[in-house]
């Protein structure tokens, strides 16, 4: 019986693979149709929809996010985005992240600090890490067939640092070293205070380690805040040019050490207020903003799509400007060299917007005066479409073209997996920029110019107006 | 949504801050916010370096940069290899000259090495008599034998003698008989032409030879020893 049985459906089987031949053929023989197009009638299954062109994201139930987008790149990076900005920094250890961000090449559980350097060079890659006020990324680029070797010092770098006291202690002079380079630039120098000033908690704290804690952050500190902060639910692992498979595997076997979401962080209060920071430079470099929104708002779009419309910087190497609307106002209130454009950060629970002028010392108040009334002119509807339509592209433009390279990508995909555990793909952002409104943007302008204003302003600070003088 | 809003603008790169431990490949003068050197290590690419022109120090066969090496490859192998053969076979041959030239220099000197061999003109040894040189500090007795001599000494019975050796085995040219003119009972030396055997008597305990030098009566046990020695011609005679 089941012979008999088995031969009949063997028929059935046979007569089916037959068919489905004659319908290949027929479908190929369809002369004039290219082959680098799909066969049109073609019903994929489900499991084929996905490509391996696309960026995929997976949720581990740690809670770690798992991003990745095979891009046949001979180049591999990959990196781990944490939650541990130094907005997450307490009191009492102002700075940790500063020396965190220095120790990603100490000694850890698995590797001494010689075999992660030695190693790391001996495949040609590159370590680094990046922090912002929000997050932190350990970034490991390398060749493609080298991602399983960089891959283990990554882990290492994350999940079981050692931070020997001797070695952390040598990191002082680095501290010093980094902050003396960043005091040379005065945009950093005014950043920093601006968010000193503008709040009273969690943002407030700045990216370099305070002076009074340089040399007083100890091993223990960066243990602490490695075991608050560096827990699997805040954590995200993405790649670019590996498989999902293989980093969803490393992120279940290996980056699961530290589970729960760790210490929640202090929502940011603004507070609104001013910083003076006088020196000897002939340029007075000056911030005015005011809160704005949270990044995941569409209020926020609308600040970006204000701050290209006000004016984001050149696109032109070494341009004029021309197109910018601050430029062209401030242009009216001095002659002297100035440069002045909007300046815009959104953290995940609230923002800044304002102006950043630098200009001549003598002439620092009519430029900060004649930028702010731009922005007023835009907030009682002085804006015409065309312009609209301009900020929207330049903005669209920046966005697509910071996709382009692999380090923007990357940060792209992680900082959206991070807080989204998703990734909007770029077709669906450029839609949402389409989206904002003439009246978002005049809302957008109205909030900063009622907003309680914060500033921060460094230079030859004598003819420089005060917050309530502007 | 955030990383539009997020960082956009001129002022972005100053939102945050990066340090890389270990950096491969970075071009002198690449843009970098703080570019303190990497803590672990940093590579430069330098695109200005300019490497010098060989082709004097070249062969002929590798001067062309658009031609494979390969070609010539083993033709270039071979010469070298065959020249460092050689240079080391002739080499090596001049080390042991040198050492053997220093070795021989400790051994003997030529003066020493002549007064171990001694010439004898043999014209002027007359038949019958019996001459004696000093060789070796020792006596050599140079006998011109007659043919009744030679005649009687092959004719001796070996059961007669008490070290029996054959006249034969004694000399090379019976004509001339060449011993040491050691007596082999206490190293006395016998007197020639003297003695019961027409041969030599060594007058100290009495021991008889005969004109093969062999003992025929006396203490002695052995037969006159029998130097090494040729004739390099029909007039001279070479002991040593």
């Amino acid at each position: 019986m089941k012979g008999i049985r088995g031969i009949s459906q063997l028929s059935t089987r046979l007569y089916a693979a037959q068919a489905a031949r004659k319908r290949r053929f027929h479908v190929a023989a369809r002369t004039g149709q290219s082959l680098a197009q799909p066969l049109a009638g073609l019903k994929l299954s489900p499991g084929a929809a996905h490509s391996l062109k696309d960026i995929h994201v997976t949720r581990l139930p740690s809670g770690l996010v798992i991003a990745s987008l095979e891009n046949y790149s001979p180049a591999s990076k990959i990196g781990v985005f944490v939650k541990a900005g130094c907005r997450y920094e307490t009191p009492d250890n102002q700075g940790v992240t500063h020396l965190l961000r220095l120790a990603s090449n100490l000694t850890t559980k698995g590797a001494s600090s010689f075999k992660i350097c030695h190693g790391v060079e001996a495949v040609g890659g590159s370590l680094s890490v990046t922090s912002s006020r929000e997050n932190m990324i350990y970034t490991v680029d390398c060749l493609r067939d080298d991602v399983d070797t960089v891959m283990e010092y990554l882990i290492n770098v994350t999940t079981a640092p050692e931070f020997r006291p001797w070695e952390v202690s040598d990191l002082t002079p680095r501290v010093k070293m980094d902050k003396a380079q960043a005091a040379q630039s005065a945009q950093i120098g005014v950043i920093e205070g601006l968010h000193e000033a503008a709040y009273k908690n969690a943002l407030c704290n700045s990216l370099y380690c305070p002076t009074h804690m340089v040399g007083n952050i100890q091993s223990g500190h960066l243990h602490q805040f490695v075991q608050n902060n560096f827990t699997s639910a805040r954590m995200a692992l993405v790649g670019l040019g590996v498989d999902h498979t293989v980093l969803k595997q490393v992120g279940e076997q290996f980056l699961n050490i530290r589970s729960g979401t760790g210490t929640t962080g202090a929502k940011a209060q603004y507070r609104g207020g001013e910083i003076r920071l006088p020196s000897l430079s002939s340029l007075v470099h000056s911030a005015v903003v005011s809160e704005s929104a949270a990044a995941s708002t569409s209020e926020a779009l609308a600040f970006s799509v204000l701050q290209h419309l006000l004016g984001a910087g050149l696109h032109v190497k070494r341009g004029s400007c021309a197109s910018s609307k601050l430029v062209q106002g401030v242009a009216k209130a001095t002659a002297d060299p100035f440069d002045v454009s909007a300046f815009n950060s959104s953290y995940s629970d609230s923002g800044l917007f304002g102006i950043y002028t630098i200009s001549q010392p003598a002439v620092a108040g009519d430029v900060i005066r004649a930028a702010l009334a731009e922005v007023k002119a835009v907030a009682d509807g002085g804006v015409t479409a065309a312009d609209l339509t301009r900020a929207k592209a330049q903005l669209k433009g920046q966005f697509l073209m910071s996709l382009e390279t692999s380090e923007g990508l990357l940060e792209a995909m992680g900082t959206q997996a991070l807080v989204e555990g998703s990734y909007c793909s770029a077709e669906e952002v450029s839609k949402n920029i389409d989206n904002v409104s003439l009246t978002d943007v005049a809302n957008a302008a109205k909030k900063f110019v009622t907003g309680k204003k914060t500033m921060a302003s460094s230079g030859n600070l004598i003819k420089t107006p005060f917050v309530d003088e502007i | 949504m955030m990383s539009v809003a997020a960082r956009s603008g001129a002022l972005a790169p100053y939102l945050h801050s990066t340090k890389h431990a270990v950096k491969s490949l970075v071009k002198p003068g690449a843009k970098d916010l703080a570019p303190a050197a990497a803590a672990g290590g940093i590579r430069l690419a330098h695109t200005d370096i300019k490497i010098p022109d060989f082709t004097d120090y070249r062969r002929p066969e590798v001067t062309d940069p658009n031609k494979s090496s390969q070609d010539s490859s083993d033709a270039r192998r071979s010469f070298s290899y065959l020249f460092t053969g050689a240079t080391t076979v002739v080499g090596v041959y001049a080390a042991k000259t040198v050492v053997t030239q220093f070795l021989s220099s400790m051994s003997a000197t030529a003066d020493v090495l002549a007064l171990s061999q001694i010439e004898i003109k043999l014209s002027e040894i007359p038949e019958g008599k019996n001459m004696t040189f000093k060789w070796r500090g020792k006596p050599l007795f140079v006998r011109h034998r007659t043919e009744k001599e030679i005649a009687t000494e092959e004719g001796v019975n070996m059961s007669e003698l008490r070290d029996p050796q054959h006249d034969k085995d004694r000399v090379i040219n019976p004509k001339w008989m060449v011993v040491l003119g050691v007596c082999t009972h206490l190293g006395c030396v016998p007197i020639a032409n003297a003695g019961d055997f027409g041969g030599y008597y060594c007058p100290c305990h009495g021991s008889h030879y005969d004109a093969s030098g062999r003992i025929r009566k006396g203490p002695a046990p052995l037969n006159l020893e029998v130097p090494y020695y040729v004739f390099p011609d029909e007039d001279t005679l070479l002991v040593g």
